[in-house]
């Protein structure tokens, strides 16, 4: 087949009149490959799934990068007295909420007091609870694009209070937030321990010479969730609205209402404290996943991660994928890599690449987790605000052991917690840059193990691979196939063949665009509507219009009559080629998302080919073939995934109330403005429809 | 996929569905505008240059009326008379309409205007092409069956490039450029050469490279449209001749004689006159309105001097911005020669090969010159684009033409994730930035590669049919 390419090929060049040139090897090279797909797509689509399991033992010890951090290198200056200034804040506001029920603004009052005596500035601010809404056209627009309510009722607003330290070395140009969230009404003990952790350090900071950024603490007031106060204070904080809002009318406690701004925020750090812990430890859970998969500077993870662990004797937790943990196949694969490890190992002693099984197997629990919290891209805690503004910041869940009316245990909990924010505090003080040195590109498998974008992104390549490859070659086999079918001479435009099919691979992917807006539409339907009703409305409407494409642009319905003339594989070749684009496109806004897109789309687009003509030959080889492509294409409907992995997960959902779940699920992908949901609409949908054509191409 | 709706559309040979594209990609861009706010596409450095930008236009004007000189603060750098121009419509409001809104409509405007030029152009090509044809005795009926309608299919191409839509909504003023350089080539295809002088005028005075079409213009002017080489036309009429009379000394020495078109100096020499006249005209007018503020000298210093020294480094979708951060100052001089020589390289050997299709290489050199212009934008892009699509006829053949379509949308794509990732999230750097613009660059290279191998098998092709029919004949 190779050979006859190239005849072809060298043909197509004395055709035109040059002397016969020998093709250079770059372009052999890329002939062999084009013809040889089938073989190669196998070979380098499993490598990627190959390569993906590899991950966990390709990971890598973390290390601090930049020298300026040194953490731990100072003695910590935290003293009991200042532990005991927090402890008097928390017993202060357990006693206040006791007696004084429901009065939510009295408390951010006293916090503030707290905040003043120890010699910092304070300043309240209101917000309201919504905020995000899903507007089409916002979707890409920068933080910036909150819009203000137009009537806004005073029956609900949140109130942040937030205190400055200035540093007395500082020139106010740089800033470090520590944030507290903290609901004054319906708030567990738990949450005024982090206000006892917090104060203490803060206690501290009020004296110590060494600052040279200005510390922030911000209480925000998680009523309504801990993500909105902290972005609502962002964005007051970033982009001042000189429009008086109708909060400030709302005044019944008579809040001074001057917003304090300190400088740029070089980090930010969250603080909550948790129930308590089933380990022996203190357990320290770190969250960093922020919107759409970044990750803040793999650095100040390290920092938290290396004082937690070698000075303050914490147990460091990140999310896992527990059901993982007691999956047999994955033991397996993991006792085989250990094996193989072992072999290597004999054979030369410098291969250690072998990990043991119960290493891998919670490498990939937490691998997993990681992967799957960057592709739904929703951000794992109110640290996601931050890095809209380019702040680098984490969630710092702490757990203590103790139950939290003992008096003892909690003045070294806070002793120790402080110690940790203290050290922490202290090294990002060093810095005289924005955090750059280390990785913002990354995977973690362990707290102390990461997999950097250069290693992943080679699954992901290697996964992706075979498309461009297969394109080609179903683009050279249906062009011929075309050129012969047609004999009249005026239409046969040698070059521009393709113009069809990508009219309706073009049509489809309008359609998707214009399906992904849908919902906004859906929403603005006035009254009430259950989420299985808004599904089915979505459902239809889609559908419908589906139809007026098939119907109104000729040769886009696989059922129509006029499609003989087009050749499938010239419409495969351009599903592919638009498939690949889509996914390079996501790879690069979401890694995550375009990796497991990849594994739903890859094979869809590789295995899908006409079922008429398989099921005719009634050949075993083919027959398999049909079924692979049916089930294939069956698996990649988003909704049928979204069943199937719920199943998985364990919760079966049958019948209509699918419809709702699914509603829901995407309405926080797109209230959280995540890319993985315009890549659904945008990318994935189309990719299928036309997969789906091609199975039921007449031929 | 822009052009495949005029693929269908031409196949079928109605005109009237040439209007109906037409006036729905006018409301397309009406309805576009309507959105100003939420686009933001005024301030994408894919879009609006230091040259295009409406925004320092609207500066400019400001600091004029402000009795200061509009080139203060190395704000604005475009030409005084489109600030005399267009100044006046940034400042207009109408009650409840987006601002700027009539500086939109002068876009649409424009753009409309172009395609309708474009128009003309592909009409008198596509006779052109018909009539050589036939010459060559390829088509025998009297019919232009077959043929492509390229003008049509240029100005829907036009209209509807997402290039040209971004560039026209996005409020850059390169949809005005365009105007003078479809305007120029317009006048010199109907040999309007007032009309042709005037455009080339604009054209060089708006945005500088378009002084490279001088040559293709002369040639348009002195030996007519597009055809194949003159040799094979000898051919085919020595070949008729053979047939008639053989055996004639005098008469095949008569036709050595003309192997040569004639040129037509006489006009030529009347479009130099009408080039110095416009040209006097345009400085004496420039000189007037910036008679305060240090008079012409002062403008070639801030535009011409601007565009060739290549002050502003913010990115954008060229590759000279990345390398004239990095070089040391005191390269820079040497650097600045070599970069723009590379354009000038390319002029006479493309002008020596391509004589007889003077409109195609005015095509090639606008190519060129958008991608090594100092501050390209998808304004130019949009313009060769849509010259390009003149020549489907000859191009039918042109390979890679898939790849080339993917390469460009993918590029198109990109180009915004890689700023965001740069810019807004702040884990990428510049370099991914340019690596988008290298890779454009690249493409484009491609393209105009191919182009021209296609145009010149095209010839070649040409000539092998001449000969099988003499032999056929013989």
């Amino acid at each position: 087949m190779a050979t006859e390419k190239r005849e072809e090929k060298e043909e197509a060049k004395t055709d035109d009149g040059s002397p016969k040139i020998k093709p250079r090897p770059i372009v052999q090279l890329g002939i062999f490959l084009i013809s040889h797909s089938p073989v190669f797509s196998v070979v380098f689509s499993v490598a990627g799934v190959m390569a993906l399991l590899l991950l966990p033992l390709l990971a890598k010890n973390t290390y601090i990068s930049e020298n300026a951090l040194m953490p731990g290198s100072a003695r910590s200056m935290l003293s009991h007295r200042d532990v005991s200034d927090g402890s008097k804040l928390v017993k202060d506001i357990k006693n206040f909420r006791l007696n004084h029920e429901g009065q939510g603004v009295e408390v951010q009052r006293l916090i503030g007091k707290y905040m003043s005596e120890m010699g910092a500035e304070v300043s309240y601010q209101k917000f309201h609870p919504e905020g995000n809404q899903f507007h089409p056209l916002h979707f890409f627009s920068g933080p910036a694009s909150y819009t203000l309510l137009e009537n806004v009722s005073c029956a609900s607003y949140g109130v942040n209070v937030a205190g400055i330290i200035r540093a007395p070395r500082g020139d106010g140009k740089e800033s470090i937030v520590l944030v507290t969230p903290f609901d004054s009404i319906n708030g567990g003990d738990h949450e005024a321990l982090s206000l006892g952790i917090a104060s203490s350090l803060f206690s501290l900071l009020a004296r110590v010479t060494w600052l040279s950024k200005d510390i922030i603490w911000l209480v925000a007031d998680s009523r309504y969730g801990d993500y909105r106060p902290v972005a609502a204070w962002l964005n007051e904080y970033h982009t001042p609205s000189f429009q008086v809002s109708d909060l400030s009318k709302c005044d019944e406690l008579n809040i001074p209402d001057s917003f304090r701004r300190a400088g740029t925020m070089a980090a930010a750090l969250v603080v909550k404290v948790d129930g308590r812990s089933e380990r022996f430890e203190d357990t320290l859970s770190i969250y960093a996943e922020a919107s759409n998969g970044q990750m803040p500077n793999l650095d100040l993870i390290n920092v938290v991660n290396y004082l937690a662990v070698h000075r303050q004797g914490f147990y460091v937790k990140v999310e896992k994928v527990v059901s993982l943990l007691s999956s047999s196949w994955l033991k397996i694969v993991g006792e085989r890599f250990e094996a193989v490890g072992k072999v290597a190992h004999t054979l030369n002693p410098d291969w250690n690449f072998g990990i043991p099984a119960a290493d891998y197997l919670e490498g990939s629990a937490t691998l997993a987790s990681s992967l799957y919290s960057q592709a739904l891209g929703i951000p794992t805690g109110p640290h996601g605000a931050f890095r809209d503004y380019q702040v680098d910041a984490i969630t710092l869940k702490v757990s203590p052991r103790f139950h939290p009316d003992s008096k003892a245990r909690q003045h070294d909990f806070f002793l120790r917690g402080a110690q940790l924010l203290e050290g922490t505090i202290r090294s990002v003080n060093n810095l005289l840059e924005k955090f750059h040195q280390s990785f913002f590109l990354y995977l973690l498998t362990s707290p102390s193990k990461f997999i950097s974008v250069g290693v992943y992104m080679i699954a992901f390549a290697l996964l992706v691979a075979p498309l461009p490859m297969v394109a080609a070659s179903l683009y050279i086999d249906g062009c011929n196939a075309l050129t012969k079918s047609t004999h009249n001479p005026a239409k046969n435009l040698k070059s521009w063949k393709w113009l069809d099919a990508a009219k309706q691979v073009f049509a489809l992917h309008l359609l998707g665009f214009i399906v992904t807006l849908l919902p906004y539409f859906i929403c603005q339907i006035p009254g009430q509507h259950s989420p299985t009703n808004r599904s089915i409305m979505w459902a239809s409407t889609s559908s419908s219009l589906l139809l007026i494409t098939f119907v109104t642009i000729p040769g886009c319905s696989p059922f129509s009559s006029r499609l003989h003339g087009t050749n499938w594989a010239v419409l495969k070749s351009i599903t592919i080629s638009a498939a690949f684009i889509g996914l390079c496109l996501m790879s690069i806004i979401n890694f995550a998302t375009a990796e497991i897109g990849a594994l739903l789309l890859v094979p869809m687009c590789l295995m899908v080919r006409p079922i008429k003509p398989d099921l005719r030959s009634r050949r075993v080889k083919s027959l398999l073939c049909a079924l692979c492509s049916m089930i294939l294409v069956t698996i990649g409907f988003p909704v049928m995934f979204f069943a199937i992995s719920k199943g998985l997960i364990g919760e079966g959902l049958v019948g209509l109330s699918l419809g709702g779940e699914f509603w829901t699920w995407l309405e926080s992908l797109w209230a959280w403005k995540s890319a993985t949901y315009l890549y659904i609409g945008m990318v994935h949908l189309p990719c299928w429809l036309l997969c789906l054509c091609i199975l039921f191409h007449p031929c | 996929m822009k052009d495949d709706g005029e693929m269908a559309e031409e196949q079928k040979k109605k005109p009237c569905r040439f209007w109906i594209w037409a006036l729905s990609s006018v409301f397309f861009r009406l309805i576009l505008i309507s959105f100003p706010g939420n686009l933001n596409l005024s301030s994408r450095p894919e879009v609006s240059t230091p040259l295009t930008s409406i925004r320092r236009l609207a500066e400019g004007y400001w600091l004029k009326q402000a009795s200061m000189s509009p080139y203060a603060g190395s704000m604005y750098h475009g030409s005084p008379l489109l600030l005399s121009l267009l100044g006046p419509l940034t400042v207009q409001r109408i009650n409840g309409q987006p601002s700027l809104l009539l500086c939109s409509l002068v876009f649409v405007i424009a753009d409309i205007l172009s395609a309708m030029l474009l128009r003309g152009i592909g009409q008198k090509l596509q006779m052109a092409y018909g009539l050589n044809a036939r010459l060559l005795g390829l088509l025998k009926s009297s019919r232009d069956k077959g043929i492509l309608r390229c003008g049509d299919i240029s100005a829907l191409v036009y209209l509807w490039n997402p290039f040209t839509i971004v560039s026209c909504v996005g409020l850059s003023t390169s949809p005005i450029e365009n105007l003078a350089v479809i305007l120029a080539l317009y006048g010199a295809v109907t040999r309007r050469v007032p009309l042709a002088a005037f455009g080339l005028v604009m054209a060089t005075h708006l945005s500088l490279y378009p002084a490279t079409l001088t040559i293709p213009m002369i040639f348009l002017l002195g030996y007519g449209l597009d055809a194949p080489p003159i040799k094979l036309f000898l051919q085919t009429k020595s070949v008729e001749n053979e047939d008639r009379s053989t055996s004639s000394v005098s008469k095949k020495a008569k036709f050595k004689q003309t192997t040569r078109v004639p040129f037509l100096w006489k006009t030529v020499v009347h479009f130099v006159f009408w080039v110095l006249l416009w040209s006097l005209y345009v400085l004496v007018l420039c000189g007037l309105s910036l008679s305060k503020y240090g008079g012409l000298e002062e403008m070639f210093k801030r535009t011409y001097g601007f565009i060739l020294s290549i002050e502003d480094l913010s990115p954008n979708i060229g590759v000279f911005w990345y390398f004239f951060a990095e070089v040391f100052d005191f390269f820079r001089n040497f650097f600045l020669i070599v970069f723009h020589v590379n354009i000038l390289f390319m002029l006479l050997p493309l002008a020596i090969r391509l004589k007889h299709r003077p409109c195609f290489l005015a095509f090639i050199y606008l190519t060129i010159s958008s991608i090594l212009k100092s501050y390209p934008s998808v304004g130019d892009s949009a313009l060769y684009l849509s010259l390009w699509a003149l020549f489907v006829n000859e191009l039918v053949d042109m390979k890679f033409s898939f790849f080339l379509f993917c390469g460009y949308l993918g590029i198109s794509l990109l180009s915004p994730v890689m700023h965001n990732l740069w810019i807004w999230r702040g884990t990428g750097n510049a370099n991914f930035y340019f690596g988008n613009a290298i890779g454009y660059a690249c493409f484009q290279i491609v393209f105009v590669v191919e182009s021209v191998s296609a145009m010149l098998n095209h010839d070649r092709a040409l000539k092998r049919c001449n000969s099988t029919n003499r032999e056929v004949k013989n």
